[in-house]
């Protein structure tokens, strides 16, 4: 059975089709890439994942070790295992990290019927994690993501990654609005996180960030279907032939 | 026949007063209320007073024995007003510095004249508070005294059908600091507070108010405060009891390099109204003020926040800031905002902002992303919210108490909701 199973996803916004039958079987100890061109549909298929309101299938199904999410909250699926690493973290004014973490943490541990931590407990987790991440003591004290240059708003997403140990994470544009070294260190993060009982969805329009998350397999999304798929040499393919060649080709 | 109770209870208020013949100032007030305020009054038109004029009312005489068992809950000093009343015997012993009194009748008459020259002259409070209040007391803080605990009022009593009066002065002499609480938690059909606060030069007072009367009760609260030369005031308020709740506050900047800061926050469910009403008058150059109103609503409820900020002439330099947020968490709720800048100089730095509206869905979905609930999720953001207009308005050591106080309404709200 595989870990992750999108079945044929058909997805309309504002009565526009935008995915157009994506299938998809992520194994664990999988990391797969999605890669596409600007408007193929590859923020819509993670929203449509992670459950965002709007972002319901129109046909199609998506299973996580085979129970179906589609009925599923966004917070229920979150719970359930499937994380999303935000291309945008958003802001959250007045919420300060450590609480958030905490809450996040809880919920999931609720559902696995794993002991909460308390406060103190949760602390000593959060800063253990936090330094794998770089991140500071003091930005865990700040509201979540509010003042956080691009660098530190990624890291903190695969801190979140790193302590609500999901089963499949799906990271949107990961790269985008990093430099060389924020990039090698996010990267080293979610690598950190490879395992043989987990598996990693990258989504991203540049070949870059391969060359740190090194994946078993790359699908090429194009106007809302995967139109090719293949080992890690289709993302140098792309790197160097551009999409328009693979589109045409298909 | 139709019974007219409104024609009933201005009556009733006549008559109250004539018992008191020595009284010139009640017979003087009584002789204003003449009913409810309009409607069509711009002042009174987002929140209507028809509902409690239909109520069958008298003004309460005090009963001095009734006892209560509210505690002091972070005050050092307590002082209780029960029906009205004050409470010598329920209330503790000031320290040396601060002095309590009873006006007598020339005094009254002075404090009745303070009132009636501010823009609260034909508020109903002022005219009917005055008319019927068992006595009007009065606070005072001597010349360089600085009070370091903080002392906390007690407001109760009450009964249904019957209106309640307490009615309190309080002075900061030249260089003096006071902190205060006041928790209104009546349990009856109306009760009218009126306040007058004068703050001498450089006088300092920071003010606590926490609006949770019973939930059918009405709170037509009117507060005039005059801030001398550098004085500063500051005031927050916390909005969440009684069926109806109006906290109206007028003050008036006479000093140069006065502050004022006039901070609220209103949590509203059910069919609650709550009303948060201020009017500020910058008359001298170099003064500040700053207001910031953040509103919450659930059920059926309805806010409204009213600010009007003037600007004399003369007053050059002045720095008056106005922000009111609210958060509707229920498609029944409403708010209303109505900011007013009047200003008649042109060296002034004034601005407001007004904003109705939803919590953010990025922001929800976000916290659902990471397995936050939807209810979670919301009371997160609302909490957040309010956090920092509580922390900016409010002493350090009081933030978690006012936080829980607020805490405790919001998630009936946000129950509500489900």
């Amino acid at each position: 059975m595989s870990l992750l199973e999108i079945k044929n996803a058909h997805l309309k916004l504002d009565n526009k089709e935008i995915l157009k039958g994506v299938s998809l079987s992520v194994n664990k100890g999988e990391v797969h890439a999605i890669m596409g061109p600007n408007g193929s549909g590859k923020s819509t298929l993670s929203y449509m994942l992670a459950g965002r309101e709007g972002y319901e299938l129109e046909t199609g199904e998506i299973l996580l070790e085979g129970n179906p999410l589609n009925e599923m909250s966004a917070d229920e699926r979150a719970r359930s295992g499937l994380f999303l690493a935000f291309q945008y973290p958003v802001e959250l004014p007045g919420v300060g990290g450590m609480s958030f973490l905490r809450e996040a943490v809880n919920s999931r541990r609720k559902f696995l019927g794993e002991e909460e931590f308390d406060h103190l407990g949760f602390v000593k987790e959060a800063r253990k994690e936090a330094s794998k991440m770089f991140v500071k003591d003091e930005m865990l004290k700040r509201a979540v993501n509010v003042g956080f240059s691009g660098g530190e708003k990624k890291r903190f997403e695969i801190l979140q990654m790193a302590m609500l140990k999901p089963k499949v994470s799906i990271l949107d544009e990961t790269d985008s609005g990093l430099d060389v070294d924020a990039l090698k260190i996010v990267s080293e993060g979610v690598n950190a996180q490879r395992n043989k009982e987990n598996a990693i969805v990258v989504i991203t329009h540049y070949q870059r960030l391969l060359d740190y998350i090194v994946p078993d397999f790359v699908h090429i999304l194009s106007d809302g279907a995967i139109i090719k798929s293949g080992g890690p040499e289709l993302a140098l393919e792309v790197e160097k032939n551009g999409y328009a060649g693979l589109i045409n080709a298909a | 026949m139709l019974h007219d109770v409104k024609e009933d209870y201005v009556r009733s208020i006549k008559k109250y007063t004539s018992s008191y013949h020595e009284n010139h100032f009640r017979s003087l007030a009584s002789k204003d209320f003449n009913g409810w305020p309009n409607p069509l009054e711009e002042k009174w038109r987002l929140s209507r007073l028809g509902a409690l004029s239909r109520i069958k009312m008298l003004p309460i005489k005090p009963d001095l024995k009734k006892v209560s068992d509210s505690n002091k809950k972070l005050g050092s000093y307590i002082l209780k007003f029960i029906d009205g009343a004050f409470r010598e015997d329920l209330s503790s012993e000031l320290p040396t510095g601060i002095s309590l009194k009873e006006l007598n009748e020339k005094e009254s008459l002075e404090f009745f004249h303070k009132i009636k020259e501010s823009d609260l002259n034909n508020h109903p409070s002022t005219n009917v508070s005055l008319s019927c209040t068992p006595s009007i007391i009065k606070l005072t803080v001597n010349k360089d005294t600085n009070v370091k605990e903080l002392i906390e009022i007690f407001y109760e009593g009450g009964h249904q059908n019957f209106s309640v009066h307490p009615v309190l002065y309080v002075e900061l002499k030249e260089n003096s600091n006071l902190s205060l609480i006041e928790n209104f938690n009546h349990f009856t059909s109306l009760v009218m507070p009126l306040q007058l606060t004068e703050i001498q030069e450089k006088g300092s007072l920071k003010s606590i108010k926490i609006f949770d009367d019973n939930d059918d009760t009405y709170n037509l609260s009117a507060h005039c405060a005059l801030l001398s030369k550098e004085a500063t005031f500051n005031s927050f308020s916390l909005v969440k009891g009684g069926i109806f709740t109006r906290s109206e506050t007028h003050a008036y900047l006479n000093g140069t390099n006065a502050k004022l800061n006039l901070n609220g926050v209103y949590i509203s469910g059910k069919k609650q109204h709550h009303d948060l009403t201020t009017a500020i008058y910058h008359d001298v150059p170099d003064c500040t003020s700053k207001q910031i109103v953040r509103g919450v609503l659930g059920g059926f409820s309805s806010g409204v926040f009213q600010g009007k900020v003037r600007v004399a002439p003369d007053a050059q330099k002045t720095d008056g800031q106005q922000m009111s947020k609210a958060i509707l968490v229920s498609k029944n709720a409403n708010a209303n905002a109505k900011p007013e800048l009047e200003i008649y100089a042109d060296d002034v730095v004034c601005a407001h902002g007004a904003t109705v509206g939803e919590l953010d869905d990025d922001q929800l979905f976000y916290l659902n992303s990471r397995g936050i609930p939807e209810n979670k999720a919301r009371q997160m953001l609302i909490q957040a919210f309010l956090k920092d207009i509580i922390n900016d308005s409010v002493d350090g050591q009081y933030h978690d108490y006012i936080f829980n106080e607020a805490q405790s309404s919001l998630s009936s709200i946000l129950n509500e909701e489900k």
